[in-house]
């Protein structure tokens, strides 16, 4: 029997490659989009060049997309239907914090920085505490928990944003700098890329690829019982994934201050809110919904193919079409990452 | 619950019609409602209780359908969307053409069933999680209904819809029509789960997918089913929301209304895992929801604190519900 | 006896099947008459359960013949045999918990009145099959959920019997079930038999087929060795039967040193499970815990690993009383215990065989407690994979790609990362082809060589005799008679399943 199942799967290693490993399959799609962009600018049907210079400056998007991104595939990778509605409202109520301590105030900015982080650690504890204490499904969990957030957030300044003299001079966090040394060849980048969204994806490389906790966490996330009898703690590991994604929200609330040069009470959960696309992010990025399954290279990745994506689409359609068609782009490449996901699963997936 | 001490008397054919839950809920509101009553004079008014019953009406008969759903173990997050896309085509047909009310409702029905069969399609046949699926048909049903909507507003809708609405026209006997048509439609499915097999089917499916597959159930057929059932409710329920708007609809239609909906569900005591829950649950739920949050205004509070409370009765309903569950497995 | 004469209900003659290159049955023979109960007795994997599945049509046979009120019949599915009014009852119960007891009989085939489900005609009919299983009527709209286990067994029989059944396979009923509730199920038996449903019984437990059975199929090694009548036989010549003319085994016999007790049980209680159960495993000793299914030997194993945890007794580990919290203390304590079910409670599935090793031993295999020194666990999982001869490419390979027995080294080999004190095996080689049991059985001796004080928790009867320097039977949740090495697996067999009268 095993002879030629081996001999199957050598056949049709190239497929699987490309259907099991969600890295090169986004890689090339990145390449293709790109491409294609490139040759639609050259061929004159773009309202504006997309160039290196374009590329760089979109990836101020994808600052608050990656690290929610990055926050959502902790929770989802915990298992047991781990999910977090909340994080565009913890994105909200931190935001507000950061905008009291720095702005009104006059906290120095790293004190404010750390404490938003911490408060936003806070509420991803309340929701760790339901979920992984309590036994509350993640999905009721942070759906409550993003109501009472989003209206705390709102409530607690009378709906008005705090934009004073020091919040309004963070907009200078959001510019695009020179790199040192080899910054004269390639494009500025943008500023927050350094300060929040490479030290984010660093740390949380580091903690799922090198830590104790990230093995513990794949390990519950794969089988929770089977983390039970082996002697990990369980419950105080997916209370974590929750805390670390109330974190990195935090986070993001400072960016977002930042970028709005100012602080908005409804800054993570206006329109669509912040969750769900981050959701979408963890999913295209090859997180799997189940647990226990993803990366963080896919999560970059996949936020790459959506930021630049986007950019094109802007640059492709005038005025609001263009937005309009990043939803269509959006919600076709996640319903696709799905149907993948489902058929590599029975293909591949064993039982 | 210790049947073998003490079996009843006299053999009822099926479980009490109303669950404990229920009648928690039916008590909360009461006590809400008479609170309210003291400390505002004006709360028991027609007034006041009318449009509350009106704003009900549309989340609470989006409930019903999503309340199919989740009993199937499945999700439903793509109705805001959903409400959005069914709102503009109807709301451009009116515009542009003389229909009225029947034709109107019949077009905005059937836009909602065939995005709830493009939903029930993908989740039945194609077996993704349907969470995953329905935020990329969110995603899907958005971009086609700001496309309809091309830039702006659908500005100078005609009344045909009126009878839906807050005014006269959308009265008898002073009792709103969506609000009766609401609890007509809940009462019809509450009794369709309740007493056809098929209905049961969902609460099967729920339970074990597979073994209801092996004891003879269409599993593929029901979900698929859900999905429409949803669409379709979704369909009327958008000729509530423009019905209770202005002669102006913008973009932001049907924006956050899935996790409003959801949230009622929860609230009424169904499990989001599947497997138990019922309609009338669900249109208690939002009927305390919009109690609360015409309550909060009324008092003169933050309308946004409302959302405070539906979020402190989601972490109530539900974490009663956790604990009657572990009682139960401890027995 | 008027039985010999009528013609039976079902006979089975000469029945083959292979899987593969196993024989799982070879002209196997069952005749099952009407209103008896016929029991099917055999150790694990004498063919009882296939023969089980061919009636109740979930497999085929390659030979042989059925014959339904003497004339032949093919049971070529799950259907055909529902139609013959052959149902079956597995051990566990298969039911919706949120729907009631009549939903759960009628699902899918309910009876309907204008469109409508009719609640009170199925109700009537479910009332009228409680009465037969001699429930009260009220269980006919609870919920299942609320019921206990053996109420949900109840159920299911009366699920079973829905279909007018004529003959029911009831599955190891007892071995999830107290000693009241197994009352409860007898005289539900004993009414069906009454009106004259013939009942095929699988059961371990030897003493209960006396108050039960009429007549007993003994099966060994996928053949039926015959058929008696209960009132002919003891337990001991039942067990005699099962396990055949013994064999001497070749195993040398082992100097046991004698060292201190490393994990010593003294009326060890939890409350249900088991009672005074009182259990001695020296340093370098390999004592086995043998037991039947629901005998409370797993509840044993798991209150020392601090899964579950004791409400009586004392537990001491290397001389000193303690009470594991977790596994995680359990593990600080030296103690270290390969679960029963591999795939549920010791795989994880996707992940690589070093990080299956690894897992639970982070704290040792990390710098600074923090950053995972992966040169360590790759040294680590290396050593142990070539040590227990795990069969693998490389280290990187994901478990759930590997064979039973591979993967089952592989799970051992996570106990053996920080040389335990105490191990515990549960069930080590089930599921397991043959060499790879060779050599699990022959690292089990090693390890205690090397001075491991290892606690065998096992229900297959030669694994015990096997490697065990002691045998320490569990029956209805207490430790009764001590075994040594030179025991007979009748002897064992019938202290186990019945008394040894």
């Amino acid at each position: 029997m095993t002879a030629t199942t081996l001999e199957k799967r050598e056949k049709t290693d190239l497929t699987r490659l490309f259907l099991t490993q969600r890295i090169p399959l986004l890689a090339v799609l990145i390449v293709i989009v790109v491409v294609t962009f490139f040759i639609n600018d050259a061929g004159g049907y773009l309202t504006a060049p997309y160039d290196f210079d374009y590329m760089s400056a979109a990836l101020i998007t994808a600052v608050p997309l990656a690290m929610l991104g990055l926050a959502e595939m902790l929770v989802i990778l915990s298992g047991r239907g781990g999910i977090d509605l909340s994080v565009g409202a913890i994105v909200s109520l931190a935001g507000m914090l950061f905008g009291f301590a720095y702005g009104e105030w006059g906290w120095p900015l790293w004190l404010a920085i750390i404490a938003t982080a911490a408060f936003g650690a806070l509420l991803g504890a309340v929701n760790g505490f339901l979920v992984s204490y309590i036994g509350f499904p993640a999905l009721i969990a942070t759906l409550a928990t993003f109501y009472a957030y989003k209206s705390l957030a709102i409530v607690v300044n009378n709906q008005q944003p705090i934009s004073t003299e020091p919040i309004q001079q963070l907009f200078s966090l959001s510019r695009s700098v020179e790199l040192p040394i080899i910054g004269q060849y390639i494009p500025d980048v943008p500023l927050g890329i350094f300060t929040f969204l490479l030290p984010t994806v660093v740390a949380v490389w580091v903690l799922m690829a090198r830590t104790a906790y990230g093995r513990r966490l794949y390990a519950i996330g794969t089988n929770d019982v089977a983390a039970r009898w082996a002697g990990l703690p369980v419950r105080d590991t997916r209370f974590k994934a929750y805390v670390y994604a109330g974190l990195i929200s935090g986070l993001v609330a400072v960016v977002t201050v930042a970028q709005f040069a100012s602080a908005r009470p409804d800054a993570g959960v206006s329109g669509n809110g912040m969750a769900l696309p981050a959701i979408t992010i963890a999913v295209l990025g090859g997180v799997a919904i189940t647990g226990g399954i993803g990366r963080v290279a896919g999560v970059v990745l996949a936020t790459l193919l959506i930021v630049w994506l986007n950019a094109g689409i802007l640059l492709a359609f005038v005025g609001n079409e263009g937005s309009q068609y990043q939803l269509l782009a959006l919600g076709t490449v996640l319903v696709f990452a799905a149907l993948l996901n489902g058929l590599t699963n029975r293909k591949y997936g064993g039982s | 619950m210790t049947i073998t001490a003490t079996p009843p008397a006299k053999i009822k054919n099926l479980p009490s019609p109303v669950t404990g839950q229920e009648i928690v809920l039916i008590g909360v509101i009461a006590v809400l409602w008479a609170a309210l009553a003291v400390s505002t004079p004006a709360f028991l008014t027609a007034g006041s209780l009318q449009p509350l019953l009106v704003a009900t009406a549309p989340v609470a008969l989006v409930g019903v359908g999503m309340t199919i759903v989740i009993i199937t173990g499945g999700i439903d997050v793509s109705v805001g969307a959903a409400i959005m896309v069914c709102s503009v085509i109807t709301a451009k047909t009116l515009v542009g053409s003389d229909v009225n009310l029947a034709v109107a409702v019949l077009i905005s029905v059937l836009a909602g069933g065939a995005l709830g069969l493009i939903n029930g399609f993908l989740i039945a046949y194609g077996r993704v999680h349907a969470i995953i699926i329905t935020f990329g048909t969110a995603n899907l049903f958005m971009f086609l209904g700001l496309q309809i909507f091309g830039s702006g507003t659908v500005n100078g809708i005609p009344g045909t819809l009126g009878f839906f609405g807050r005014g006269e026209a959308g009265r008898t006997l002073g009792i709103p029509h969506a609000f009766l048509i609401t609890a007509l439609i809940t009462a019809a499915v509450w009794w369709y789960l309740r007493h056809t097999a098929g209905g049961r089917h969902f609460f099967a499916i729920g339970g074990d997918a597979q073994a209801a597959r092996l004891a003879g159930v269409r599993v593929q057929r029901r979900v698929l089913l859900a999905y429409l059932t949803t669409g379709v409710l979704v369909g009327l329920a958008s000729c509530f929301v423009i019905a209770q708007g202005t002669s102006t609809l913008d973009q932001s239609v049907g924006s956050g209304k899935e996790l409003a909906v959801i949230a009622a569900v929860v609230i009424g005591g169904t499990s989001i895992m599947g497997g138990r829950g019922s309609v009338l649950g669900t249109f208690l739920g939002a009927l305390l929801v919009q109690t609360v949050a015409s309550g909060v205004t009324q008092l003169g509070w933050r309308s946004q604190l409302s959302d405070l409370f539906v979020g402190i009765f989601i972490i109530v309903a539900v974490g009663a519900d956790l604990l009657r569950a572990r009682a139960r497995r401890s027995r | 006896m008027a039985a010999e004469t009528q013609i039976p209900r079902l006979r089975l003659t000469a029945v083959s099947k292979r899987f593969g290159a196993v024989r799982a049955i070879q002209h196997a023979d069952l005749t099952v008459r009407a209103g008896q109960v016929h029991a099917l007795v055999g150790e694990n994997g004498a063919g009882k359960s296939t023969m089980i599945k061919i009636v109740a049509g979930a497999e085929t046979a390659d030979t042989g013949e059925i014959e339904w009120d003497g004339s032949p019949v093919r049971i070529g599915s799950t259907t055909d045999a529902i139609a013959l009014g052959i149902a079956t009852v597995y051990q566990e119960p298969q039911l919706f918990p949120e729907l009631t007891v009549a939903e759960n009989i009628f699902l899918g085939k309910e009876l309907k009145k204008q469109g409508r489900v009719d609640w009170a005609t199925q109700n009537t009919r479910v009332v009228e099959l409680l009465e037969l299983l001699g429930l009260p009527a009220g269980y006919a709209t609870a919920t299942v959920g609320d019921l206990s286990i053996a109420e949900q067994q109840q159920v299911s029989i009366a699920k079973a019997l829905s279909g007018d059944a004529k003959v029911l396979i009831l599955d190891e009923p007892s071995a999830i079930l107290t000693d009241a509730e197994i009352e409860v199920l007898f005289d539900v038996v004993r009414r069906l038999t009454a009106s004259g449903v013939s009942v095929i019984y699988i059961s371990h437990r030897l003493d209960e087929l006396f108050r039960i059975a009429d007549e007993v199929t003994v099966m060994r090694d996928g053949r039926t060795i015959g058929t008696y009548p209960i009132g002919e036989l003891s337990v001991r010549q039942i067990a005699h039967l099962m396990v055949g003319e013994e064999l001497s085994d070749a195993r040398p016999h082992r100097e046991v040193p004698a060292g201190p007790a490393m994990l010593e049980l003294r009326g060890l209680t939890r409350t249900g499970k088991f009672a005074d159960v009182d259990v001695t495993v020296h340093q370098g000793e390999i004592v086995a815990l043998y037991g039947l299914v629901g005998s409370g030997v797993s509840e044993i194993a798991a209150c020392c690993y601090g899964i579950e945890r004791a409400t009586g007794g004392t537990l001491a580990i290397a001389g000193k009383p303690e009470n594991p919290r977790n596994p995680e203390h359990a593990q600080r304590l030296g103690v270290a215990l390969l679960p029963a079910n591999r795939k549920v409670e010791g795989m994880f599935g996707f992940q690589s065989l070093a990080f299956n090793i690894s897992a639970g031993h982070l704290r040792l295999l990390s710098k600074l407690g923090v950053f995972v020194d992966r040169a360590r666990e790759k040294a680590v999982a290396l050593d142990l994979i070539k040590r227990l001869a795990v069969r693998t490419p490389h280290e990187r390979q994901p478990i759930s790609a590997m064979s039973g027995g591979n993967a089952q080294k592989v799970v051992l080999a996570r106990q053996l990362v920080e040389r335990p004190k105490v191990l515990i095996l549960a069930e080590p080689t089930q599921g397991v082809d043959v060499g790879a049991k060779e050599e699990i059985h022959r690292l089990i001796t090693e390890l205690a060589e090397e001075g491991t004080a290892v606690l065998v928790v096992t229900s297959d009867l030669p694994e015990a005799l096997r490697i065990a320097d002691r045998i320490q039977v569990v029956r209805g949740g207490t430790t009764t008679e001590e075994f040594g090495p030179d025991a007979k697996q009748v002897d064992l067999l019938a202290a186990a399943a019945g008394g040894s009268e």
